[in-house]
């Protein structure tokens, strides 16, 4: 076959890539993407086989049986866990942005950059052979049908003598495969914009050598043979001794041999980089692998299906040779002169070769830029504002030297033994990320130190126990080392490490690679404290569904950066458009507050975002590092966890803090303590759980019309503790008053107001809140906190929660002011009761005896105390009765009653007759009377037994009635007289009558006949004098009671609303 | 889908990802490492054939029970943590 037209074929099968890529990549710009279903998720899988497997199965089918098989195998067991295991990695990888297998388990163990290194380094040692192989088998099989002889003889040396030695045909293909690559796999720096030009590529291969493979396997099986029968029996009639290739031997360990390749491949499924950036990096929907767990397997199996025939063909064809065995696919056809179907077949092994190198350099790429130019770039932090374009140059920098890696690989070891391994030893590189990688996400104590020094002792391992003896294969170091060990140290050979020689090569270094691997990760994790941050990632993975960004919210930063240099950030490394492209998406979703700017709380989030779309450009390592140094840089950091509540002991649930501590308040405020206690108790509360440096509640003063500190706790300062503040906006405190409202700073350097800022930087507070202390909504004063070390820790929550404390104060204030009323209420009544006491003390205790003579008397104050009197003097056979009404019936109106009683009793046995009596009364009173704009009436009577005639004058007093026996008829007694107080000179008028045995006198104040009932009707005169009439019979007590009781069922449930005197005399 | 259901799928899954592991190793595959063929197929290379697809099936089946199951706690069910 001509070189041309291979060449041209190989060519036209390139553009055909090309332009699935690019359709596929135009379609997803479209936004109709052909590659987000579970189908073409399925089959990019299948970049799992290479080369390697589409030849080298055969080869190893025929030249050692079964257990080429286990490489499928595996996988298909695997397969079992991805609903759990692959979705869990693919929601995390979603989450956290992560662009690779270095990225995901930095990112888990808290964004570390050498673990990153790690991870990439062995990553990459581990791939370079590998694509030499894939190279090596592409220029081999390209060579083998242009060149006449299969021998190596490079077709290019032979078309093109002239060309250097080091322009052959992988060298061709290498060049072709790096464009594809930078074309399709670095087109942009954005890493989570998945590659679906390439996946379509790979897809499109996966169906091709699928095809390729069934079609050779149907050719061989049915075409040159009578079916699986007919190659079976003809295979153990001619090589009956080769039939043993078709059980499993019981020596040599072959059944552990069989269990360490399943298990190497299992882990190699998952965890290839390759592997990885197809399952996880390109996944568009983790509904996809629901298919791609039984679509995959099931491709493998269909691949696997004619291996063995083609096996059995080839050694039946060959008689019995199998030095070409691994390439009796492409062999097979060409003997049979099949040129069209040996065209095929290339054309599948190609595509299992292309599709692994393609996707392999670009995840390499990925890891090398990510992990390990970009620690370096930041390291030397570049001026540049774009540097986005340096970025992109470099990863397609680092995939050309992933493929000319492997190239000069291959040119260099091509024909030693240490290719021919390499894919199991490939394998086992990969399954050396397991424990890491698998522990991380199970296992929340796992640490970056246990990771790093499991992967470096499994990596150190297998370099010793599997490419040690590979190399001593190649013959490039001294057999010895296997058989004597290094400097004829036995128990260190590298096939029978510490003397453990019964196993098989795999078996060998698979045990000890895991034994020390999971063994150092295990106790370098248990012995070593992961760091804040580790713990929060490594709950983020673990937990990934359940994990709430609660705690998040309380982090904020310190002269945070505006939104516009974060976007600035952002366009350095990704460049303006996706920079404005990622942030219009971003703020699209936020509120954004009145000032047009995120709020406070929502810059932390911010941050994490860019964070979170660097990593996608450059990793999760290095993207915490960018942000870390531009924060630091700008001498702006994320501050301390400030979970203010996280200093309360009794929980970690924000909301059941606030309810303890309320009710802790709540509890001070009922104790019944004074006020002062109850407020010391509550900042107390304030101070000790949130650790604030001073706490003070100002109540509003009246007097002097200011907020006057009432109570503090912490600090001692003039300005802060004892300062008094005016009812006006110039101070933050006066402004909390004033409007009512809560007024805080989380940060004091961003206070306006230039007195409080004078004040706080003199004091160093770097936060502080005022809320106002309310009843009924109406500010009484206002509760202050500042604190002296922390910015920012006044959240929404807390906020609420200070409110709260607030009202709290203010209830207790309303409460001790309640009680104070009480309390002085009750002190009046007592002073009331011994007034009452006292007035009534003043009146006579016992009535005056006379013979023939029957007196009563009585006075009812309305409250305690009253203005009413009544009096007896017994003189010179003389009785006086004095009946008085004080105006009122205060406590000022028992004072006045007494100082006349006091002058009455004093003056009344100097002055002969009534009117005297009164007149010296009034002077003697007008002036107290006068002052006290008070008056009173009084009735002055003077009753001569001996003579039966009564005297009597009158100071505007009710008229008392005269009831005459012998008429049975009421007589008013009235003279002349003003009302005492009036006027200073009053000309009272002495009237005289007789009182004969038989008449009674009633004296009265005007409480009795003024008693109302609920009809407003009064109890009135006329009442007052028939129900006299009606007891006239009885004694004089007798028809008072009988009086008194008439007028209370008079006026049924209300009471006397007036002082009620009366006395009643009966002769 | 319920809780319940899910914690059952999972223990289901467990069950045929050990069976599977168990069948498609030894020691239980030497019952099929013998010489004898059948129709001219060798034991063990039957076994295979036969073994593996049924093994592609049962994902298979399981696969189509996850259907409607599309609530992305089935990753992490709490009752995990509360065992």
């Amino acid at each position: 076959m001509s070189l041309q037209l291979l060449s041209g074929i190989s060519l036209c099968y390139f553009l055909l890539l090309f332009a699935v890529a690019f359709y596929a990549d135009r379609r997803r710009r479209q936004g109709k993407s052909i590659v987000t279903n579970a189908s073409i998720y399925s089959l990019s899988l299948a970049v799992y086989c290479t080369s390697w497997t589409y030849y080298g199965s055969v080869g190893r089918a025929a030249t050692s049986g079964l257990d080429f098989l286990t490489i499928y195998l595996g996988p298909t067991l695997i397969c079992f866990s991805w609903w759990y295991l692959l979705r869990k990695i693919i929601l995390i990888s979603k989450e956290h942005n992560i662009v690779s297998i270095a990225d995901f388990i930095s990112s888990r163990y808290g964004k570390s950059t050498y673990l990153g290194i790690i991870v990439t380094v062995f990553a990459v040692l581990g791939i370079v052979p590998y694509i030499a192989l894939q190279l090596k088998a592409i220029a081999y099989t390209f060579n083998m049908l242009c060149g006449p002889d299969h021998n190596l003889t490079t077709s290019f040396q032979l078309q093109f003598p002239n060309l250097p030695m080091v322009i052959d045909t992988a060298f061709v293909v290498a060049i072709f495969l790096s464009l594809f690559c930078i074309l399709f796999g670095a087109m942009r720096l954005d890493s989570t914009e998945r590659h679906e030009g390439l996946m379509a590529a790979v897809a499109l291969e996966s169906v091709i050598k699928l095809f390729a493979f069934i079609a050779v396997g149907l050719f061989v099986t049915y075409g040159l043979f009578d079916g699986f029968t007919d190659l079976f029996s003809r295979f153990s009639n001619e090589y009956p001794e080769k039939t043993q290739l078709w059980i499993i031997s019981s020596a040599n360990n072959s059944s552990g041999r069989w269990f360490s390749m399943t298990f190497m491949s299992m882990m190699a499924i998952m965890f290839l980089p390759r592997q990885f950036h197809a399952m996880v990096i390109e996944n568009s929907d983790h509904n996809h692998i629901r298919k791609a767990m039984w679509a995959f397997p099931a491709y493998l199996f269909l691949i696997n299906l004619f291996v063995i025939p083609i096996a059995i063909a080839g050694v039946l064809i060959y008689r019995g040779d199998t030095s070409l065995a691994d390439y009796y696919v492409l062999c097979l056809p060409l003997l049979a002169h099949q040129k069209g179907l040996a065209i095929l077949v290339f054309i599948g092994g190609f595509s299992a070769a292309a599709g692994m190198v393609m996707l392999e350099s670009v995840a390499s790429a990925t890891m090398i830029l990510n992990n390990l130019i970009m620690p370096i770039i930041l390291r030397c932090n570049l001026k540049m504002t774009d540097i986005s374009g340096l970025l992109l140059t470099i990863k397609r920098f680092a995939i050309v030297s992933v493929i000319f890696l492997g190239y000069f690989y291959y040119r260099m070891l091509g024909e030693s033994q240490a290719l021919v391994n390499i894919g199991l030893i490939s394998f086992m590189a990969a399954t050396q990320f397991a424990p890491a990688l698998l522990g991380g996400l199970y296992w929340e104590r796992a640490t970056h130190h246990g990771a790093a020094t499991g992967l470096l002792s499994g990596f150190v391992l297998w370099f010793y126990t599997l490419l040690i003896p590979t190399f001593v294969d190649a013959g490039w170091l001294a057999d010895t080392l296997l058989t004597q060990g290094p400097f004829g140290i036995e128990f260190l050979r590298p096939t029978a490490l510490f003397y453990l020689n019964n196993l098989d090569i795999w078996s060998h270094s698979l045990f000890w690679t895991l034994f020390f691997n999971i063994g150092c990760f295990l106790t370098i994790s248990i012995l070593s404290t992961p760091s804040s941050d580790e713990a929060a990632q490594a709950m983020r993975f673990v937990r990934v569904s359940t994990w709430q960004d609660e705690s998040q919210k309380l982090k904020r930063i310190s002269k945070a950066p505006t939104v516009m240099e974060f976007v600035d950030l952002m366009t350095k490394f990704i460049g303006e458009k996706q920079a404005n492209t990622a942030i219009s998406s971003y703020l699209g979703e936020r509120e954004i507050d009145e000032k047009g700017s995120l709020s406070e709380y929502e810059i932390p989030n911010l941050k994490r975002f860019t964070e979170r779309t660097l990593a996608g450009s450059v990793g999760g390592a290095a993207a915490r590092i960018i942000i870390e140094n531009y924060l630091s840089a700008r001498g702006s950091k994320m501050e301390d966890i400030f979970n203010i509540f996280g200093t309360v002991s009794l929980s970690r649930d924000a909301s059941r803090e606030q309810l303890s501590v309320l009710y802790e308040a709540a509890n001070m405020i009922a104790s019944g303590a004074d006020l002062d206690t109850i407020y010391d108790n509550i900042l107390d509360l304030l101070y000790h759980q949130f650790r604030f440096d001073l706490c003070a509640i100002r109540m509003y003063d009246e007097d002097s019309n200011l907020l006057k500190v009432r109570n503090f706790r912490g600090i001692d300062t003039e300005f802060l503790s004892h300062a008094d503040r005016k009812l006006d906006e110039n101070t933050c405190i006066g402004t909390a008053y004033v409007t009512n409202k809560v007024t805080l700073a989380n940060d004091s350097d961003c206070v306006d107001n230039p007195i409080s800022m004078e004040i706080i930087h003199r004091e160093g507070i770097k936060s502080f809140a005022h809320a106002p202390i309310t009843i009924e909504g109406q500010p009484i004063g206002v509760l202050s906190s500042y604190s002296r070390y922390a910015k920012g820790i006044y959240t929404e929550e807390f906020i609420e929660l200070y409110k709260n404390l607030a009202y709290h104060i203010g209830i207790a204030w309303r409460n001790s002011q309640q009680t104070g009323q009480l309390i002085a209420a009750s002190e009046r009544e007592k002073e009331l009761k011994i007034a009452e006491s006292i007035q009534l003390g003043l009146l006579p205790d016992t009535m005056p005896s006379l013979e023939h003579t029957d007196i009563a008397g009585i006075c009812v104050p309305a409250k305690q105390v009253g203005g009413d009197y009544f009096d007896f003097i017994y003189q010179d056979n003389e009785l006086d009765i004095i009946i008085a009404d004080v105006s009122g019936h205060n406590i000022g109106a028992a004072l006045l009653m007494a100082e006349a009683r006091t002058f009455i009793q004093s003056q009344a046995h100097q002055l002969a007759t009534a009117p005297a009596v009164l007149n010296a009364l009034n002077r003697f009173m007008h002036n107290d009377l006068s002052k006290a704009e008070l008056f009173i009436t009084m009735f002055y009577l003077q009753y001569n037994p001996q003579q039966q005639r009564i005297s009597y004058a009158n100071a505007g007093h009710n008229h008392p009635i005269l009831l005459r026996h012998d008429s049975m008829e009421f007589e008013e007694l009235d003279a002349e007289g003003l009302i005492l107080g009036i006027n200073l000179e009053v000309d009272f008028e002495e009237r005289q009558t007789t009182f004969n045995a038989g008449d009674m006198l009633v004296l009265y104040t005007d409480g009795i006949i003024e008693a109302e009932n609920n009809r407003q009707e009064m109890y009135g005169f006329d009442r007052l004098k028939s129900v006299i009439l009606d007891n006239r019979q009885l004694g004089a007590q007798e028809i008072i009671d009988n009086t008194m009781e008439q007028a209370r069922i008079f006026q049924g449930l209300r009471h006397f609303n007036d002082d009620v005197t009366m006395i009643i005399v009966k002769i | 889908m319920s809780r319940e259901s899910t914690t059952q799928q999972r223990q289901i899954w467990l069950i045929f990802f050990f069976l599977g592991i168990i069948m498609l190793n030894f020691p239980f595959m030497q019952i099929f490492n013998r010489p004898e063929t059948i129709f001219c197929l060798p034991l063990m290379v039957l076994y295979l054939l036969v073994g593996w697809p049924l093994s592609i099936v049962v994902i298979y089946i399981f696969s189509r029970s996850l259907e409607s199951n599309d609530d992305d706690e089935a990753v992490e069910p709490p009752e995990q943590e509360d065992n």
